[in-house]
């Protein structure tokens, strides 16, 4: 990967997190926004619940990228690394065999995901009661499908750079 | 291979992989994924489960819990409300014997209410209150291990997220988990309070400190008037009122709760002045990494408790269980001691995902109260926080504290006797559920 293709892509990446990031401030506003009128307008405010229900997915797939680039995904690495420190060769194969477990695992959620954006776009799904409060579904489900993809692509890029350890005696030993 | 011998491979599989360093939820989610495909015989199925698990079933409300827990306790961590606590339990407490320990657990339990992480008590904890007893002649390894043996409390006293991870997984209300929380999270607390105290007597040595020139020197110190105390208290009770009195005062939703309680905390930090705009920035920019890596790990845990149920293994797990005659206690005993194993490797929440799907079933015949079970499973689990070789929150207190004097085996050793502690009271919370489930 050229040296300004990954500075692009670490921004596109960046910027996703940026996004989930304001969004999880956003829901705590709306929350207490709707709490307050509540209570001294005796006025709920329609599709709060609804809002929340579909952030949730956006927030986390959003963060997701930047959490997987920035090495945040809960793992064991203990032996790992003492593994990589003893035989290098042995630790970058593996930590190129997990990354692209990461990126196969995200392909089949994208496999799922992607011909559920396509029903909601055609069909036109909502969420939400008729009337009272209803949002389409298909933008969050795009959301998904490009957030999925962005997902495999920094899997990919964490395991193109074991390889390039692995094809490179002199970093290795480094 | 019968279904059985699929999800038996499939947990070993998962096992293998995750000590090895594969990321836990890849590993769950992927070895599940196949197993499901050789199961059903196609990948459709598979993709129907695991895309249920990662968009569908992550569309709940309740899920909203996590993202403001851990934004409010973020901007708790900012406000140096730990150290204002600690200032007035040391001040309180600075009669008894072992004092500045005795106040370091105090303190943590106050804390524990209005912040739902073990980490963010740990890390707050190792830089306020270590420091001040190695100043009063305390021994470092008293010092961190009080600390490290006193950050449990943040996950068993509400709101806490491990309280929620169970109840969101088993169905439960958060609610009802959180009052379950109570008691043991007080019961923890007051044993090491008496621990501290005997130490003090019968082992002097150990503790540190507990010569008269320097008892005399502590108490001088640290004198606070009433207005300082109600200055330093004051925002301890608002945000306990506002979030667990919202809850059982029926006004909030748990996740409601969340949301008031993070703006709470947000607006004390900007009454303090600690929060600029680039520490708000770094706080939703945290908060956001932890959620998405403990939100992922829910989904990749619905992937595999369904590909576990698909298989039938937790119930012919139960049924070999049953045939062995080992009794609910030996059960229990058996699982205690999976998780404590575990946990010298694992942290906290991947154990409990991958331990409670699993044992759910086998502990169904023997009809006992899921809330109990899942106090069980979060205290037998967090004792894997104070055990090397990975103990998170031993580490935790190392990092934090970047003083090259004190090892992470001082660490380890310092917080042994406490994690002996826990394992008793566990056992006490075992022989005596009503201490779990008297206030629910």
């Amino acid at each position: 990967m050229k040296p300004s293709v990954a500075k692009l892509f670490h921004n596109w990446v960046f910027s996703l997190s940026g996004i989930g990031t304001i969004w999880i401030f956003l829901m705590m506003v709306i929350i207490n926004v709707d709490i307050l009128s509540r209570m001294i307008f005796k006025y709920s405010i329609h599709g709060v619940t609804e809002i929340v229900e579909l952030s949730i997915v956006g927030i986390v797939f959003l963060q997701l990228g930047d959490a997987v680039a920035s090495g945040r995904l809960t793992r064991s690495d203990g032996l790992y690394n003492k593994m990589l420190a003893k035989s290098p060769r042995v630790g970058h194969s593996l930590g190129m065999f997990f990354d692209l477990g990461g990126a196969a695992f995200f392909s089949a959620i994208l496999a799922g995901v992607y011909p559920r954006f396509i029903d909601a776009y055609t069909r036109g799904y909502y969420a939400g009661t008729e009337g009272i409060f209803s949002v389409p579904v298909w933008p969050i489900r795009l959301l998904l499908v490009i957030c999925c993809i962005t997902i495999i692509l920094v899997f990919l890029q964490l395991a193109w750079r074991h390889l390039t350890q692995l094809r490179n005696p002199q970093g290795i030993n480094s | 291979m019968t279904g059985m011998e699929v999800g038996l491979i499939s947990v070993i599989l998962i096992l293998i992989l995750i000590y090895s360093g594969m990321y836990v939820p890849v590993a769950l989610g992927l070895v599940s994924f196949f197993a499901v495909w050789y199961l059903r015989g196609s990948p459709e199925p598979s993709i129907y489960v695991l895309t249920l698990a990662a968009s569908s079933s992550l569309e709940d409300y309740i899920y909203g819990v996590i993202p403001l827990f851990v934004l409010m306790g973020m901007f708790v961590s900012q406000c140096d409300l730990g150290r204002d606590i600690y200032d007035v339990a040391n001040y309180a407490l600075r009669k008894i014997k072992g004092g500045l320990g005795v106040a370091t657990v105090a303190a943590n339990t106050v804390f524990a209410a209005i912040t739902g992480v073990s980490i963010a008590s740990a890390s707050v904890f190792a830089k306020v209150s270590v420091p001040e007893m190695l100043r009063f002649g305390y021994t470092r390894r008293f010092a961190v291990g009080v600390v490290a043996g006193s950050s449990v409390l943040g996950m068993l006293i509400p709101p806490s997220v491990m309280l929620i991870v169970y109840a969101i997984i088993t169905e439960l209300s958060v609610a009802d988990m959180f009052k379950a929380g109570i008691l043991p999270g007080l019961l923890l607390a007051a044993a090491y309070i008496v621990a501290i105290v005997l130490m003090a007597i019968f082992f002097p040595k150990y503790i540190g400190g507990q010569d008269e020139a320097s008892r005399a020197f502590a108490e001088a110190q640290g004198s606070l008037t009433g207005k300082e105390i109600t200055a330093k208290v004051a925002p301890f009770i608002a945000l306990i009122l506002l979030v667990l009195g919202g809850i059982y005062g029926g006004i909030f939703t748990p996740t409601e709760a969340g949301a008031v309680g993070a703006l709470g905390a947000m607006i004390i930090a900007l009454l303090k002045r600690k929060l600029s705009r680039p520490v708000l920035w770094t706080v939703l920019r945290e908060t956001g990494r932890i959620v998405a890596s403990l939100l992922l790990l829910i989904v990749a845990a619905t992937m595999y408790s369904r590909m576990l149920s698909i298989s039938g293994l937790p119930l012919e797990l139960g049924n070999l269980i049953i045939d062995a005659n080992l009794g609910l206690i030996g059960v229990l005993a058996l699982y205690v001691l999976m998780i404590i194993v575990m946990g010298t490797v694992l942290d906290t929440t991947s154990i409990i995902l991958i331990m409670v799907p699993l044992f759910m079933p086998v502990i169904a015949p023997f009809d006992v109260n899921l809330i109990w079970f899942g106090i069980i499973t979060i205290v037998a689990a967090e004792i894997g926080l104070l055990t090397p070789p990975l103990g998170i929150s031993c580490y935790v207190i190392k990092s934090t504290l970047s003083d090259p004097t004190i090892s992470l085996w001082d660490i380890f050793a310092g917080a042994f006797p406490f994690a002996v502690i826990m394992l008793l009271v566990l056992i006490v919370l075992i022989a005596f559920p009503w201490l779990t489930l008297a206030l629910l």
